[in-house]
This record gives C-alpha cells, sequence and structure tokens, in this order.
C-alpha cells in the first residue's frame, strides 16, 4: 500500500510542551466562538426579527444590533489565535489541508469582508425609520459561509486518505471538501449551534436588562435550534470514520464521556427553556438552561478536539509527541503582556460600563 | 516545498500575496499613524475646550474603527491564509520559529481593538481624560503590533548567525535591519495615517478646517521628511548580498529591473505628499479632499515600492540563508541532490503517479514544487516565454546547471535557488519544460 502523503513536521521544536499549547488551542478557540455565537448568530436572530417587523421586533433589533459588529471584530480577532495555534501544533494537516481547497479557503477572506459591510449596513439602518432586513440576511448568510469554509478546511485536514484524490479531482484547489460524508453534517451541527448559543446569550442578556420579549424570544431559538440537533448532531454522529465512531461509543473513552455528558447537558438545557419560554414564566428561570447551555457547549468544544487527535491518531500523529524546547524568556514577554492587557481591558470595563442604577429597565 | 502545491494559472499564486498584502500593510500602518494622530489632536483639543473639534474627532475615530476592522482586520487574516497556501513549508517554519512573537502580537490587538471599541461605543459615558488615555493606549498598542511585527518581517530579510545557530526567537528577532526598519515603518505610519486624516479634515466645517488641517500637514510633512533618512538607514542595513542585488539589477530590460524602476518611482512619488501638503498648511481653507487623497496614493506606491524590493532583496530566499523561497530548506539542497527530491518528497511523488508516472509526469511534479512559487507555465514569470527558444537538450542543460551551488557556475543563484534534485530529475524536469511548447 502506498504510503499517505502526510508531510514531514518543521525541524524546529514547539516553544512550549504540547499539552500547554493545547490549553491555549482550547481556551481561545473558546473565546473566539463565544464571539462568533454572539457576533454571528446574533446577526442572523436579529435579521430575522427585523424581518417580522412588528414593534417589538423592532424595538429588540435596535437594542441588539449596536453590539453586533463589535463581537464581530472580537470574532475575528479572537479566531486569530487559535489559528496560529492550530497551525504550530497541528501544520502538516492544516496546510495541506487548504492548499488542497485553496479557493474557498481564501474566498473566506471576502466572505467575511462583504458579510461585514452588509452588517454595517445593517446596524447603521437600526437608528433609523427603514429597517434593512436583507441587509441583515445578507450579512449573517455571508458570516455564516465563512464557517462553511473554515469546516470545509478542517474537515479534510482530518482526512489524509482522501488527499491524494481530492488533489487528483482539483489540481488548481477549486473544490470543496465533498468526499468527506462529515462537511454537511458538521457544518449544519455547527451553524445551528451558534444561532442556539446566540439565543441563549440573547436570553441571558433579556434576563439581566428585565427585557422579557428578548429573554423569551432567545429561549424559543435556543429551544428549535437545540432540538433539531437531534438531527444533524446523530447524522455527525454516524458519519465519523471508524476509529472515531469506537472510541465515541465505547462509552469509557474521555472523547465518549465528553459526548454523552455535553449532550446531556445539552438536552437538560432545552427540558428546562422550554418552561422558561412561556408567558408568566419569572426571568431568573433563564439561568439554569443558560448555564447547562453553556455547559454543553464547552463539553463539544473539549469533545472536538478530542475526536480530531482520535482521527489523527488513526494515520499516526500524536501532538503530545511532538518535540519541544521551552522558551521561557519569551513566555515571561507574553505573561507580562498578557498582565498588562488584562489590566487594561478590567480598567476599560469599569470606565464603559453603565452605572449599576441604570442596568435595570423596564421592557415590554 | 513539503506540502501540495497551489497551481494558480496565468496569475501564480504569489501575486495573491502580494495584492493582500500590499492592501493590509497599508492599512495596517495607516492605522498606526492615525491613532498616533487621533491622541495628539484630542489633546490639543482638550486642552483648547475646542468641543468642536472633540466631536469631529469622534466621527474620525468611529471611520477608523470601520476601517480597521472591516478590511484591517480581515486581510490581516487574509496574509495568514495566503501565506500558508503559497508557501506553507516557509509558513510553517515562520510559526515555530515566530509563534510567541505572534501571540504577544495578537494581545496587542485585542488591546488595539478594544479599546477603540470602547471609544466608539461609550464615548458619553468617558470622562474627558479616560477619552485622552484611551486614545494613548489605542496608539500605543497598535504602535507595539508594528514593533512585533516588524521583528518577523526583518528576520526574514536579514536572520544573522545568531539565529541560525541557536534558534532562539529574541536572536533571530532583534536583528540587523530591526531597528532600521521599524524607525522607517514607524515614519511611513505617520504620513500615511496623516494623509488620511487630511482627507477627512478637506470636508470639515471651513472655521474648524485650519484647526484640524495645520498641526495634520506637519505630522506628514515630519513623517515623509523623517522617512528619507530612515530609508536611507534601513538600506545601509541590507546584508551585503540584498544590497548587491537590488543595486545590480537597476539597469537593462529584465522583469526585476523594469520592477525596480516602478519600486524607484514610487518611492519618488512618495516625497509628493511632503509638497502637497504645504497647501494644507498654508492656505487650509481651501484645501480640497481629493489633494489628500491623492497624496496618499502616491504615498501608498512608495510604501508598495519599498516593500517590493524589501521582498525582492531576499531572492532567492524566503528566509534569507535559511530557506529558498520555494520551501526547500539551504540544508536540504545536498541531500535532494545527492539522493534525488521525488524519493524524499510525498507530495511530488503522490502528483506524479497520479499522472501516470511517467518521465513528464515526474518533471512536471517537480517542476511544481520548485519552481511554480514563482513562476507559472504561460503567464507571469512564464516558464513557457522563458524558454521559447529552447530546444529539450537545452532545457535539461539549462536545468542542470542550476544544481550548481558556485555562483561562478550558475549565474542564476544571485536570483533563483538551485535546482535541488539529482542529475535524472532535472533531465525529466527540462524534457516537461521542452514539452510546453506544444500545449
Amino acid at each position: 500500500m502506498t504510503p499517505l502523503p502526510i508531510p514531514l513536521p518543521d525541524p524546529l521544536p514547539l516553544p512550549m510542551h504540547p499539552g500547554a499549547l493545547k490549553a491555549l488551542l482550547l481556551v481561545t478557540f473558546t473565546l473566539h466562538l463565544m464571539a462568533v455565537n454572539l457576533g454571528v448568530g446574533g446577526s442572523l436572530i436579529a435579521a430575522v426579527h427585523a424581518l417580522r417587523g412588528k414593534p417589538k421586533d423592532r424595538e429588540l433589533v435596535r437594542r441588539l444590533a449596536p453590539l453586533l459588529p463589535g463581537a464581530v471584530t472580537f470574532a475575528i480577532t479572537l479566531g486569530v489565535a487559535p489559528l496560529l495555534f492550530v497551525q504550530l501544533t497541528y501544520g502538516p494537516f492544516f496546510y495541506t489541508a487548504s492548499v488542497l481547497t485553496a479557493v474557498p479557503w481564501l474566498a473566506l477572506i471576502f466572505l467575511l469582508m462583504a458579510g461585514y459591510v452588509l452588517l454595517y449596513r445593517f446596524v447603521g439602518s437600526a437608528g433609523s425609520e427603514t429597517l434593512h432586513a436583507a441587509s441583515g440576511i445578507g450579512a449573517a448568510l455571508l458570516l455564516l459561509s465563512v464557517g462553511l469554509m473554515l469546516v470545509n478546511v478542517t474537515t479534510l485536514s482530518l482526512r489524509p486518505d482522501l488527499w491524494a484524490a481530492q488533489a487528483a479531482a482539483s489540481p488548481h484547489g477549486l473544490r470543496m471538501n465533498t468526499l468527506d460524508p462529515t462537511l454537511w453534517p458538521r457544518y449544519l451541527h455547527l451553524g445551528v449551534g451558534i444561532v442556539a448559543v446566540a439565543g441563549l446569550l440573547l436570553a441571558g442578556w433579556g434576563a439581566w436588562r428585565s427585557h422579557t420579549y428578548a429573554r423569551q424570544a432567545g429561549l424559543r431559538w435556543f429551544i428549535a435550534t437545540t432540538a433539531s440537533q437531534a438531527a444533524w448532531g446523530t447524522w455527525l454522529l454516524v458519519k465519523q470514520p471508524a476509529p472515531v465512531l469506537d472510541l465515541l461509543l465505547d462509552g469509557r473513552s474521555a472523547a465518549s464521556l465528553s459526548l454523552w455528558i455535553s449532550t446531556a447537558l445539552g438536552a437538560l438545557a432545552l427540558l428546562m427553556a422550554i418552561p422558561a419560554s412561556q408567558d408568566g414564566s419569572r426571568p431568573q428561570a433563564v439561568w439554569a438552561p443558560f448555564g447547562l447551555g453553556l455547559a454543553s457547549t464547552l463539553g463539544m468544544i473539549l469533545l472536538r478536539d478530542q475526536a480530531r487527535d482520535a482521527a489523527l491518531a488513526a494515520f499516526g500523529f500524536h501532538p503530545g509527541a511532538l518535540p519541544y524546547k521551552t522558551d521561557w524568556l519569551s513566555l515571561g514577554v507574553f505573561g507580562l503582556t498578557f498582565l498588562g492587557l488584562a489590566v487594561l481591558l478590567i480598567v476599560v470595563l469599569r470606565w464603559v460600563m453603565p452605572p449599576a442604577a441604570s442596568a435595570k429597565e423596564e421592557a415590554p | 516545498m513539503n506540502h501540495p502545491v497551489w497551481d494558480l494559472p496565468f496569475l501564480g499564486s504569489g501575486w495573491i500575496i502580494g495584492i493582500i498584502s500590499i492592501i493590509h500593510v497599508s492599512i495596517a500602518h495607516l492605522v498606526v499613524g492615525a491613532g498616533i494622530w487621533l491622541a495628539v489632536m484630542e489633546g490639543r483639543a482638550q486642552r483648547a475646550a475646542d468641543g468642536e473639534q472633540q466631536a469631529w474627532l469622534r466621527g474620525r475615530t468611529k471611520a477608523l474603527l470601520w476601517l480597521s476592522s472591516i478590511f484591517g482586520a480581515t486581510t490581516g487574516v487574509g496574509i495568514w491564509v495566503a501565506i500558508g497556501l503559497v508557501n506553507p513549508t516557509a509558513t510553517q517554519h515562520l510559526i515555530r520559529a515566530f509563534v510567541m512573537a505572534w501571540a504577544i502580537e495578537w494581545l496587542l490587538f485585542v488591546g488595539e481593538m478594544a479599546t477603540l471599541i470602547a471609544l466608539v461605543r461609550a464615548y458619553d459615558r468617558l470622562q474627558p481624560r479616560q477619552r485622552l488615555i484611551l486614545y494613548w493606549l489605542y496608539a500605543l498598542c497598535a504602535w507595539l503590533s508594528l514593533v512585533v511585527i516588524n521583528g518577523i518581517v526583518a528576520f526574514m530579510l536579514s536572520p544573522g548567525q545568531g539565529w541560525t545557530t541557536t534558534h532562539a526567537m529574541w536572536d533571530g528577532f532583534f536583528n540587523a535591519t530591526y531597528l532600521p526598519s521599524l524607525l522607517l515603518r514607524t515614519f511611513v505610519a505617520l504620513a500615511l495615517g496623516g494623509l488620511w486624516a487630511l482627507a477627512a479634515g478637506g470636508t470639515a466645517d471651513p472655521a474648524l478646517k485650519p484647526r484640524i488641517l495645520r498641526p495634520t500637514a506637519l505630522l506628514v510633512l515630519a513623517g515623509v521628511l523623517l522617512t528619507v533618512p530612515a530609508g536611507w538607514y534601513y538600506f545601509q542595513s541590507f546584508p551585503p548580498a540584498a544590497r548587491e542585488l537590488v543595486l545590480g539589477n537597476l539597469k537593462g530590460t529584465t522583469g526585476l529591473a523594469q520592477g525596480f524602476r516602478w519600486a524607484l518611482l514610487g518611492l519618488g512619488a512618495y516625497l509628493l505628499p511632503g509638497l502637497l501638503v504645504l497647501w494644507a498648511l498654508f492656505a487650509p481653507r481651501s484645501f480640497r479632499r481629493p489633494v489628500a487623497v491623492l497624496g496618499l496614493l502616491l504615498a501608498c506606491w512608495g510604501f508598495g515600492g519599498f516593500e517590493w524590493i524589501r521582498e525582492v532583496a531576499r531572492k532567492p530566499f524566503v528566509i534569507r540563508e535559511v530557506m529558498y523561497s520555494n520551501g526547500i530548506r539551504v540544508d536540504q539542497v545536498a541531500g535532494y541532490q545527492a539522493n534525488g527530491f521525488l524519493p524524499q518528497n510525498a507530495w511530488a511523488r503522490t502528483f506524479a503517479a497520479s499522472k501516470g508516472d511517467t518521465d513528464l509526469a515526474k518533471g512536471e511534479a517537480i517542476l511544481r514544487s520548485q519552481c511554480l512559487a514563482c513562476h507559472t507555465r504561460d503567464g507571469y514569470r512564464s516558464l513557457k516565454a522563458l524558454t521559447a527558444t529552447n530546444s529539450e537538450e537545452d532545457n535539461v542543460l539549462l536545468i542542470q546547471g542550476l544544481r550548481e551551488l558556485d555562483p561562478a557556475l550558475n549565474p542564476y543563484l544571485d536570483r533563483m535557488p538551485p535546482f535541488a534534485g539529482t542529475e535524472q530529475e532535472a533531465e525529466w524536469v527540462g524534457k516537461y519544460l521542452g514539452s510546453l511548447k506544444a500545449k
């Protein structure tokens, strides 16, 4: 059998223990994903409510819209770090996949830019009489398509067995990773999950600001999208390659525990969200599904990483075994910069937060 | 190239980096300069209790956020995407060498965005002193991100003996061109940011115009004038071989010479805004936005020319003396020449196998890996055109000649990597080159 064309890793050692890099990857990816949930999922929710056009929807959009561009800015900014760490650890797989599907991967930039411009147009209209709902829908769809390009490369990076066929079929990198049966279910699972968490965040914001409609609408978004994960999540699970599927279903491994615990947390959040979304429910009822839903998301992030390592282990790659030489000086400078940034962010937050007295406000 | 090749016909994949980079570096430097300008102007306006000017600066802050978030941040990600596609092997090497520098720069970028968003979203809630501090913090974060990224860009031109021995990040970071490059880029940033501000100020209220345009014109003038000695200092810091490459290719009709002429014209054009801003300085009321836009375009042309010269001065390396522009490390060449490129390159083998493992297929596979980083078959730097008058034997001899590592025997060595393969592999590539005529 011909060996798979997996490029050799770079000869330079990693600058710290691979476990520490993995932790940085997971932390920064989590921060990135939360900003994506708010910016991209929030854009779709805001655009749909703008389309509905009722007074309470328009009021909700006017409150939500100003948050969106900043969230997208942070989604991009915070996305750079996991992109860096993933290239550092999984470079041979990541680069190969991106070159093999180069045109869709590069298109990501233009989709992002176009989505961003439309989002600003939509948000700009929120302060005027006429809401540009079409701009909002266009922005949300473009931003969601950025996710498709990311999933496209991510899924291909896990399937070195498909690379030669992909390269032969598309020497100029035009094709998507359609040879991989996980592409579409993974994208749907992600996209729907983004909207679900955005719904949760909206519900939490509604409870915090005593905005009943935001709270109920957010929970309804969460309920509808999370319920549909029964289809997308199951589809994604059954399409996993055999070694990954076996691991996920064995009931003993860490990956399997992550899968079942986060699924259970998500299901519990769904069940508790239903009564909390009804008329007359207490605002505090949001917090249980809110916490459980976020915990489920964190579990899924962990699961995603475990499934990736399981998939690549089948091809002989073990990130924990990569050679490293700790660069203490650079780590020290990084740490000091991080502390400086943390102080800066705390000071800025204290300055910009509205006074506590005006935090609570009544709304329909 | 250790990875698969993105074979982009006609244009060549390198241009993708070029186009995205020109946009990104112009915006990235502009926002650094604009950040300093905003902080200086806000301070002046506060000291003069000039509420009208502060309100006008608030609008520019918002515009700067749009510019830096929509186009600056996205094209920044675009560079990551593009360099990973065009030269994944070099990108991986740079990331391994400088990941902590990039991580530090990322923190600064987060600080940059956080302060700017805070200024835009919570302007009314901030006390004037808090606003001024945030403006300065934004300017500091933006400039420090330049301080960091400059180390990596300068490293590619002059990594230095220290790093090649120790592979310690800071040995590579503080290299021979680091300080001159930082000075040069800082002054360019002041010029670009100031010209952007002049373009905005060109449409301000007539009563307000002089209060904005005069100090801004001085900033641009300082940026442009200080760029001149900084540029000279920078060029003097080039490694000797890089300087010779530039000076030795200014004349003639080669593509390189034509490129240098365009770049030098750009450097000349960069000085013109220094004259244009005199209008804003001495007759601010009649100054118009198109003049500033013209100045900004000229300055961007000059800055693009500088970046082009810096890129070309690295030839034939992507990291001077460490890695060639085709992703082959200098220390790999001898092994490839002795034992063959194909046996040690999984992706070239995969490509050849997909085309039946014929001699032509093997030649094309090696050519894709070693030549397409800079050439195309029949477009930019067309191999077909460059070898149009060659016989097949000429082509074989040409490629075999490129195996020579002695500059006296290989006249292309100052601008093109040596052929990293056996005599037999050079023959396959020569035959494939000959076959292009029929296509």
